[in-house]
């Protein structure tokens, strides 16, 4: 072949090549919104007027959870006292619809706190179930109670001993009597949620307390440690329903390293892991958590980051994960004793428990993969025919 | 020393009294924060109000469109609203008769907005949109699949499966439910195909039965096929996987352990041998027979059975309507596809034609 064909076929090749680099959309890259996606749009009055009530309902919050663990001290003295384990638990609604609630939710309290083996811990928990729309009596006086998920007030200086769930059921009001136990129970597992590790486990130490807070509790949410839980790819709402196709819009929501972590990048999931661990600044931690109502799946550090503590109690055992919970040392090493093993190698393991491992890079689609050596190829082979036939003369 | 002493006291006090006090100005601070918030959320919700309301007025408020006792509240536009709504009166008044009057005070919603434009689209709240240059016959489809008329009772509903709507295609829709006799999965449906009148009455669960597990799928392979088949993913995973040994016996031929996780199903949720197309041609057989007043006799007795509020819709026995509506679906089968004799050659023809093509080689050499 002629040198000068060699060059120019090493140019056309060199030139294919940056074409791909610029132009290759990264894999599942998402495409132009169109008219259909525009979202609803709100007037700036409206979301100012949004805003100032999501305000009040923290506000709101962090006033009634303090009197509802006063109300609470009753309920909690006689238990402690007759050695009564299980936690406390308060309907806040009106006398007529209260005794119906608490007939539907008090037994399978129960249940659920003998599963989890809330015995007569140092922590005792009270929970409180609010199947109230509004708070105020007439309507339009106060914002609606705009959450479905919990809140939870920790110990603090001024009661160390307890600690407080509380679970919004206004959703569940017409629901809660036709309901089905297991549905109740997953409800109130998912409620009593960071309490259920002070109570079994009691407050943790000073590193581990300073690293969840910062995180908001996102890895103890759930307290699924009794039992396994199987979760299927399609439920993790990264995948389409048949399971095996990425849904990669709800892939890109979530934080870079909880990606990486699904691409199955150590790294990536020790960060997504310990992200807060350093983050103390020596301020005072919040007393209260109101769960975030409407984009906590999106906010995970890590996909299924609200049961990996619970999966982790269950890993270890009970005695491990205490050690680990009452730790002095810096998290990572304390984690990763307990693990026994580097926590990003561990976490990793977990996180193909629920999905598949993602592919990440640019990636062409097949079709067009083909289609593009094909021609390439047939390019190149009529180039060099048409040389080596050529004759001079 | 007395003087330490009393210091001593004095901050021992102090101390002992610090975090209520702490908690207590926390506290207020608190109630004082929630109370000016909800002040300022008042004002300014009352002021977001206003401003929906002005934007409201500034969209140029509404046409009424008035055809027999159809209404369509709808933003002015060029849109061939009124031709449609003549469509499709018709078609609604003959359906639901004396009971299509509710539609004076049930008005449809509809903003129409401009297809070429990138600009934002009209607001109406809790309105369907649509663009202005839609057809006739589209619009009149959309006014036929939304009728805005009072939803009949739960008992009704269920039992159909959905609303009572008018049928927009009734042949192809009763050319579906023929093939849907033929291959449904249930020995009641086919039986129906064959003439079985009380299959019939069974396929379209007509009957009250205590246990509609054996009624509806009788056969052990039905109810091992359709655990197998529409059910095996749901009782793998719920309550946590515990219903798992129980589908690996149902898959390994356990007829008990197929039934048994078919009536653990929650209520309604076990496929019935027919679905919503044969219960609704069902229904508009019943209408079609009782005349103007069928439909107001159908939604008027909501506590008595099924069966017989079609008898009193139809004004005939229940028998009657179903062997009528039977005869109706057998008539609709679809027709097979025929290919004429020659379409084969042709086929082989062209692929030899391709295949001649592409083996000629041409050469080509400069010289």
């Amino acid at each position: 072949m002629a040198r000068e064909l060699r060059w120019w076929l090493a140019a056309v090749l060199l030139a294919c090549g940056a074409v791909a680099v610029a132009y290759l959309p990264p894999r599942g890259a998402a495409r132009q919104a169109g008219l259909g996606d525009a979202p609803i749009r709100q007037t700036p009055a409206r979301l100012r007027a949004q805003a100032l009530a999501a305000q009040w309902r923290v506000a709101n919050l962090a006033l009634r959870l303090p009197e509802y663990r006063k109300r609470l001290q009753p309920e909690l003295l006689r238990r402690r006292e007759r050695d009564e384990p299980g936690p406390a638990l308060l309907i806040e609604s009106s006398e007529s619809l209260a005794p119906l609630v608490r007939e539907r939710v008090r037994p399978v309290l129960d249940e659920v706190s003998r599963q989890l083996g809330l015995g007569v811990t140092k922590v005792s928990v009270g929970l409180v179930v609010d199947p109230r729309r509004y708070v105020s009596a007439k309507a339009a006086a106060t914002p609606s109670q705009d959450f479905a998920s919990p809140a939870y007030l920790f110990p603090d200086s001024s009661d160390r001993t307890t600690c407080v769930a509380l679970i919004p059921a206004w959703e569940w009001t017409r629901t809660l009597a036709g309901m089905v136990p297991a549905r109740i129970e997953d409800w109130i597992r998912t409620g009593l949620g960071p309490c259920a590790f002070y109570a079994v486990y009691g407050a943790p130490g000073k590193e581990v307390r300073h690293w969840l807070a910062k995180r908001g509790y996102d890895l103890a949410r759930v307290p699924f440690w009794d039992r396994e839980r199987p979760e299927r790819p399609q439920d993790s709402f990264v995948m389409y329903q048949n399971g095996t196709r990425w849904w990669w819009r709800s892939v890109y929501q979530f934080p870079v390293t909880a990606i990486g972590c699904m691409a199955g990048r150590t790294t990536s999931c020790r960060a997504a892991v310990l992200s807060g661990a350093a983050e103390w600044t020596g301020d005072s931690l919040p007393r209260f958590l109101e769960s975030d109502p409407r984009a906590w799946w999106r906010g995970q550090r890590l996909l299924y980051s609200d049961r990996y503590l619970a999966d982790v109690v269950r890993e270890v055992g009970h005695d491990r994960f205490l050690r680990f919970w009452n730790s002095p040392d810096p998290v990572d090493t304390a984690l990763a004793a307990a693990l026994k093993m580097p926590v990003g190698e561990w976490t990793e393991r977990w996180q193909r428990r629920f999905v598949p491992r993602l592919p990440l890079g640019p990636a062409a689609p097949l079709s067009a993969t083909v289609l593009g050596l094909l021609l390439g190829g047939a390019a190149v082979v009529v180039v060099a025919l048409g040389a080596t036939r050529r004759q001079v003369g | 020393m007395l003087k330490h002493t009393t210091c001593l006291c004095l901050l021992t006090v102090m101390m002992a009294m610090t975090p209520g006090r702490l908690a207590s100005q926390s506290v207020e601070r608190l109630q004082v924060r929630a109370d000016s918030l909800l002040r300022e959320w008042r004002r300014a919700n009352a002021l977001a109000d206003m401003v929906d309301s002005l934007n409201h007025a500034r969209a140029g408020g509404t046409d009424t469109i008035s055809v027999g006792a159809l209404r369509i509240v709808t933003i002015p536009s060029p849109a061939r609203l009124r031709e449609a709504a003549a469509r499709a009166w018709p078609v609604i008044d003959s359906l639901y008769g004396s009971e299509a009057r509710q539609l004076e005070q049930r008005p449809y919603l509809i903003a129409p907005y401009d297809p070429d434009t990138t600009s934002p689209k009209p607001t109406l709240r809790g309105a369907t949109q649509v663009p202005w240059d839609k057809d006739v016959a589209s619009l009149a489809m959309m006014l036929l699949m939304n009728v805005p008329i009072g939803r009949p009772d739960s008992a009704l509903q269920n039992w159909l499966g959905g609303p009572v709507a008018p049928i927009v295609h009734p042949v192809q829709a009763r050319a579906a439910v023929y093939v849907q006799l033929v291959t449904a999965p249930s020995q009641p449906a086919r039986n129906c195909f064959l003439g079985v009148m009380n299959d019939c009455r069974t396929a379209l669960t007509l009957g009250q039965s205590p246990d509609p597990v054996d009624q509806w799928h009788p056969s052990a392979a039905e109810r091992r096929a359709l655990v197998s088949r529409s059910f095996a993913e749901y009782f793998s995973y719920s309550d946590h996987g515990a219903r798992k040994p129980a589908l690996q016996s149902c898959r390994a031929g356990s007829d008990s352990a197929c039934t048994e996780l078919l009536r653990s199903l929650p209520a309604g949720v076990l496929p019935r041998p027919l679905t919503y197309d044969a219960r609704a041609a069902l229904v508009h057989v019943a209408l079609r027979l009782g005349g103007r007043e069928a439909y107001h006799r159908l939604v008027a007795t909501p506590g008595t059975p099924i069966a017989d509020r079609l008898a009193a819709a139809a004004g005939v026995s229940v028998d009657s309507v179903v062997a009528l509506w039977r005869s109706e679906i057998l008539t609709a089968r679809p027709a097979p596809v025929t290919v004429p004799p020659w379409g084969p050659w042709a086929a082989l023809g062209w692929t030899a034609v391709f295949a001649v093509c592409a083996l000629r080689s041409s050469r080509w050499r400069v010289s």
